[in-house]
């Protein structure tokens, strides 16, 4: 398993480095960037940095640069790391090599596990982007629990994995990444807390909010990073995080093996 | 001039079938634009609202709505045009870019024409949007029946023009995407799509105007929120004639350029 992680690991930061460099790294750190741009333009130059009476109470915090320049780095990670993974397979499939990844006896796990440490690195570079950036434009992170942020953010990595694993079922199936990635981004951007606390959303979408594991692990990442709190103030965003994971992977792990068999049935017939 | 308006039809029927091949696309172009929006609306409610909140300095605290929707639309109505110019990545993967450089077909036509793909599409997205303005939000002032299509024939020059102009820009890069990250997302934040330009520092302000969805945004906001009339855009109009005559400029010389940088350096396929 572990020599499959490693050769995986090894062509995708070739492919990275050699057919790709820009694409993907750079979009990712932009589009953090941009939403850094957006908070500071709209808290400094429009609303001259007069805050909602309920933001503190709902955010903990009156931090709100730091509460959207985090949700911006978050998303970028995430997004980032659901889309590396998920898009694995229908990669190989449309570059022509997935029928043969297929039918060597190659680990699947080895090979998920070398996708998700090549985008570990990956996500790891942009996410420091991000928040270098932000310390531009008034990210404050001066009271921050540093290993508690860095364990919520590891514990995160393996939430979104699992999270991959069923939109990469999906995309197989229709064969189609574009719509089927972007329509959860956008889902995920409105309902996971990223530019304001989800408590502002109307009462009957809180608990679609709660379907997706970023809106846990930004709660759980804000506490530690902006709040200063040890990792067990975040016990409950955690727990629901692991349950999260436990159904996603629980669905994806067959969503995959389904779908594998019914791409070398109906494709390569 | 015939086989100018042939090769123009043959290159946004090929466009259109390639990208628009499904209703989910339809769908997609009217759930995004619709989630975007209120993830938008909601973005502002940190912020202290109501008549004395600093934001009445620019926009009127009940015109919010429908200043985001409209803001919302001019994008998605330039980001689906631009998608086909995204997409010329696809043409050098199935080595086809190859053929049509080889071929005698004029190079604007193919360009624009694939600009032009997205029209239906732009269409649809522009009845949703006045359907949803009718229904939810309110607030619309126009003047006179043509104000819409004017609006319309506004966002869709100028986008048609701005499509055509990353298109080449695109010739001249195997890695499309990272490019068109660079360019899209930047509009999104400058154009006033979201904040309101006047709000901006100077060195933003310059930038915005560089993006022609920001004279775009300008009038369509005029002609849909404050009921202008003809008469008081003309200067507006000049100014967006003036942006979009520099683009055009532009494309023609960096196409020639592409076409031979291409050329010199093997480019036309991916592989």
């Amino acid at each position: 398993m572990f020599q499959v992680a490693k050769a995986t690991f090894l062509r995708n930061t070739l492919v990275m480095l050699r057919a790709y460099p820009w694409s993907f790294v750079i979009g990712h750190i932009l589009a953090g960037v941009y939403t850094v741009l957006f908070a500071y333009f709209a808290y400094t130059h429009v609303f001259a940095g007069q805050l909602d009476d309920r933001f503190v109470r709902y955010a903990g915090s009156a931090d709100y640069l730091s509460y959207v320049i985090l949700g911006g780095a978050f998303y970028s990670f995430a997004v980032s790391t659901l889309m590396n993974v998920s898009r694995s397979l229908i990669t190989e499939l449309r570059e022509g090599t997935l029928e043969a990844m297929l039918l060597t006896p190659s680990s699947r796990k080895g090979y998920f596990l070398g996708n998700v440490t090549q985008q570990l690195m990956r996500t790891l570079f942009e996410f420091s982007v991000i928040l270098l950036v932000g310390r531009l434009f008034g990210l404050n992170l001066a009271g921050a629990d540093v290993w508690s942020a860095a364990a919520v953010w590891l514990l995160s990595t393996g939430a979104f994995f699992c999270q991959a694993l069923v939109l990469g079922s999906v995309m197989l199936r229709f064969r189609d990444t574009y719509i089927t990635q972007n329509t959860l981004f956008v889902l995920m951007a409105f309902l996971s807390g990223v530019t304001y606390p989800t408590a502002y959303l109307p009462e009957w979408l809180q608990p679609l909010s709660q379907l997706l594991p970023l809106t846990p692990a930004l709660e759980a990442f804000r506490h530690s990073a902006i709040l200063g709190q040890p990792l067990s103030a975040s016990a409950p965003q955690l727990m629901h995080m692991a349950i999260l994971s436990a159904v996603y992977v629980a669905v994806g792990a067959v969503g995959i093996r389904r779908m594998e068999k019914r791409v070398l049935e109906s494709i390569f017939g | 001039m015939n086989e100018w308006m042939s090769l123009l039809w043959a290159e946004i029927k090929k466009e259109h079938r390639h990208s628009f091949h499904s209703s989910l696309v339809y769908f997609s172009l009217l759930i995004w634009p619709v989630v975007m929006f209120v993830t938008a609306y909601y973005s502002f409610a940190p912020f202290r609202m109501g008549a004395d909140s600093p934001l009445a300095r620019f926009v009127a605290p009940g015109q919010l709505p429908l200043f985001l929707l409209t803001g919302y639309l001019g994008y998605i109505f330039f980001w689906c045009l631009v998608q086909s110019a995204w997409q010329m990545s696809f043409e050098r993967q199935a080595g086809t870019m190859e053929m049509i450089f080889i071929s005698p077909v004029n190079r604007l036509a193919f360009v624009y024409g694939r600009s032009l793909s997205a029209l239906v599409e732009g269409v649809w997205l522009f009845f949703c949007f006045t359907l949803l303005a009718m229904a939810f939000v309110g607030g619309i002032h126009v003047s006179g029946w043509w104000a819409v299509p004017l609006a319309f024939l506004i966002l869709l020059v100028s986008a048609v023009v701005w499509g055509g102009f990353l298109s080449v820009l695109f010739l001249f890069s195997r890695d499309a995407g990272f490019l068109y990250t660079v360019l899209d997302e930047p509009m999104l934040i400058f154009s006033g799509v979201r904040l309101p330009p006047l709000a901006f520092p100077f060195w933003a302000k310059l930038i915005s105007l560089c993006f022609p969805l920001t004279y775009a945004l300008h009038m369509v906001r005029a002609l849909l929120m404050e009921g202008a009339e003809l008469g008081d855009l003309w200067q507006e109009l000049g100014l967006l004639a003036g942006v979009l005559v520099l683009l055009v400029t532009a494309s023609v010389f960096l196409l020639k350029r592409a076409e031979r940088h291409m050329k010199r350096t093997g480019s036309m396929v991916l592989y």
